[in-house]
């Protein structure tokens, strides 16, 4: 027993390396009162251990602690997103005034950005029913409070309010589901419930279908596709913007991770397997594209009026992630890496955004997009980098948005989904549309009255090009990244 | 009819009966202690199919201490306006009851379709899995990751409690 826990552990590196952390943050909070940087400096030390140490992982392919969660080259992928996610949201955290003026929680802060990150690194290898939910727990309760952490804006208080009742209410549903899905099948790990449904072929088909649909809605919740999306452009507008961020990036991650994981390992076809009794009778791809329309086209309408740039970008991340489930749709190994290259491009220009938002927010007092005129006049840095992450957001060539969307699209055209192919392309236009309007702001506007200047520091600056440079280089060079992206799903098998 | 049988329907009956008292009683403070009664036949039940551990926790943990919450919260509301409130809400009213009907339809659905035949109680599997010795063994060897991981997970939730309900310090 204790040998082979000891054997498992040295499997299980990157995410003791957090709970070590996590432990540590807390006790350095609590043991130098008053010098905040202590604990958040030994958390930034942890994320980066954690992060380096995941990726060391790559090619290992084993099942860890009774089949609870595996450590497999899928799992890696996204566990070195969330790291990296994590790590640039640290660094932002250090300009951002919203934490600075709670200097005095930042240890709290920094302990609940590791556990978060931990219960997403679960969520990117759990393989059974009960590690998901404890992962998506883990995840969840430290989300809320960080969208709360900025408590004395009545805002950030009403984030972190509806954050909490929403995720309680999809816990519920979600638990539900499992619940049903346990009864029905008798295990709790996603191998075995796909070898009990592949033996009991049709039997007890409603409820296999109501169960898969409210475990599908926990999923939805996680990744904000309509229709439980309701909670995010309050949350993410309420939030501090680094949480933000975090939660647009890092969290969806975690939870594509964990979708795609429970879709494939239950109910897709693999090589050598026949097409099970589930998919037959009912067709997933087909509700998943229409869940990827409605998300899309919602977040993209949606997004038009907003005036506050921190929405906007809220909205966009909704319709981003119909764009992702779209390649989801598909159940190809095309489409599944498609997800997965797109999310590496999502990471750098998406944090990029609200990095200058929150800079600019910084020096001017507003996120509305009215106080952006003229802005790239101001500071032609700042203004440039914003163009830039704003084209890649919609997805044009040469920026690395551009591949993001291209490798979907052809995903899409290989299986013959060509109508939702045509949706999608439909959506990037209008998207162009209210990207644009910001960038007509900052460079065909000016301003009303003589607005505060945006000087960035060295360090900014640095912490700027780690986001721009890859948003340009990955436009052009980007086999490494696809090759890693196709090595990272060949496991699951699929066509 | 055997002792085992009588016990069933005793505490079904009186846990029927005080489920009805939850739903019907204008004080909130009745109904929750209608709800306390209803948790107690419920573990009876449980105790009655040698589920030891869940019946144990049953009464601990609902009845103990998320019904004391209950009170406690009800009482420091000091809801007094609760008949005004019942009139207003029709609308979740109805979703209420809507909700439950469907609950209802699906426990039905399940009699129905075992209707062939239930599986009869195999006493030695149900003493085999249901006592406290079993389960605490099962959680310190297959389930031992998981209890691991949820102790980080209340560590989490008891910080960002903390973090919430603090005072503003700075």
């Amino acid at each position: 027993m204790v040998e082979s826990v000891l054997q498992n552990l040295t499997y299980f590196v990157p995410e003791t390396a957090l709970v070590v952390t996590f432990c540590a943050v807390l006790l350095a909070d609590v043991i130098f009162k008053g010098r905040p940087r202590i604990p958040w400096t030994i958390g930034l030390l942890g994320l980066i251990v954690a992060g380096v140490t995941a990726f060391q992982q790559t090619g290992l392919n084993r099942p860890v602690f009774d089949l609870m969660i595996v450590v497999d080259p899928f799992a890696v992928f996204f566990k070195v997103i969330v790291a990296a996610t994590a790590i640039l949201i640290y660094l932002m955290s250090l300009w951002s005034d919203e934490v600075k003026a709670s200097a005095r929680r930042m240890g709290e802060y920094a302990a609940l950005l590791v556990s978060a990150t931990l219960g997403m690194f679960l969520m990117a290898g759990a393989t059974n029913l009960l590690m998901i939910v404890l992962a998506l727990e883990l995840t969840g309760l430290s989300s809320y409070v960080l969208s709360g952490y900025t408590k004395e804006a009545s805002d950030s208080s009403e984030a972190s309010l509806k954050y909490i009742l929403f995720g309680a209410v999809s816990t519920g549903i979600m638990l539900y589901g499992i619940s049903l899905l346990y009864g029905l099948t008798g295990a709790t790990d996603l191998i075995g419930i796909r070898l009990a449904l592949e033996g009991q072929a049709m039997t007890h088909t409603p409820m296999l279908l109501i169960s898969s649909i409210m475990i599908l809605a926990g999923f939805g919740y996680k990744i904000s596709a309509v229709p439980f999306h309701f909670w995010t452009p309050d949350v993410y507008e309420g939030a501090p913007i680094t949480v933000t961020a975090f939660l647009s990036v890092a969290s969806k991650a975690a939870g594509f991770a964990l979708m795609i994981r429970f879709l494939v390992s239950t109910a897709t076809p693999s090589l050598g397997v026949d097409v099970m009794a589930v998919v037959q009778t009912f067709e997933w791809p087909k509700l998943i594209a229409i869940m990827s329309v409605l998300t899309m086209t919602l977040g993209n309408i949606v997004a038009i009026w907003q005036n506050n740039l921190k929405r906007l970008l809220a909205y966009s991340s909704i319709a981003h992630a119909g764009t992702m489930l779209m390649a989801v749709t598909v159940f190809s190994q095309n489409g599944v890496a498609a997800v997965l290259i797109y999310f590496v491009v999502y990471l750098f220009m998406n944090l990029g955004a609200f990095y200058l938002v929150m800079l600019v927010a910084g020096a001017t007092g507003s996120e509305d997009i009215d106080s952006y005129k003229g802005l790239g006049h101001r500071a032609p840095l700042v203004g440039v980098s914003l163009v830039i992450f704003l084209i890649s957001l919609t997805g044009l060539p040469p920026t690395a948005g551009f591949i993001g969307k291209l490798y979907v699209f052809s995903a899409l055209l290989d299986a013959q989904w060509i109508w939702l192919a045509i949706v999608g392309a439909l959506n990037s236009v209008i998207s162009l549309y209210y990207y644009v309007r910001v960038i007509r702001n900052m460079y065909l506007r000016d301003p009303d009255s003589a607005p505060a200047p945006v000087v960035l520091t060295g360090a900014q600056t640095v912490l700027l090009m780690v986001f721009l440079v890859p948003t340009l280089v990955l436009g052009v060079y980007f086999a490494p990244l696809v090759d890693w992206a196709h090595a990272s799903v060949a496991l699951f098998g699929i066509r | 009819m055997t002792l085992e049988q009588l016990m069933f329907y005793g505490l079904g009956a009186v846990g029927i009966g005080s489920g009805l008292l939850v739903v019907t009683r204008r004080n909130p403070v009745m109904s929750a202690l209608s709800l306390v009664l209803n948790f107690f036949c419920l573990a009876g039940l449980y105790l009655t199919l040698n589920a030891q551990f869940i019946a144990v926790i049953q009464i601990i943990v609902y009845a103990g201490a998320i019904m004391v919450l209950f009170l406690f919260v009800i009482m420091l509301l000091n809801l007094r306006d609760e008949r005004a409130l019942s009139d207003r809400l029709s609308a979740r009213k109805i979703i209420g009851a809507g909700l439950a009907f469907g609950l209802l339809l699906q426990v039905l659905y399940i009699l129905m379709s075992a209707a062939d035949g239930f599986p009869q109680k195999d006493e030695a599997l149900a003493v085999s899995t249901g006592t406290v010795e079993v389960i605490g063994v099962q959680l310190f060897t297959t389930f031992l990751f998981p209890f691991e991981i949820t102790s980080l997970l209340l560590t989490a939730a008891i910080v960002g409690a903390v973090l919430l309900a603090k005072k503003k310090l700075d």
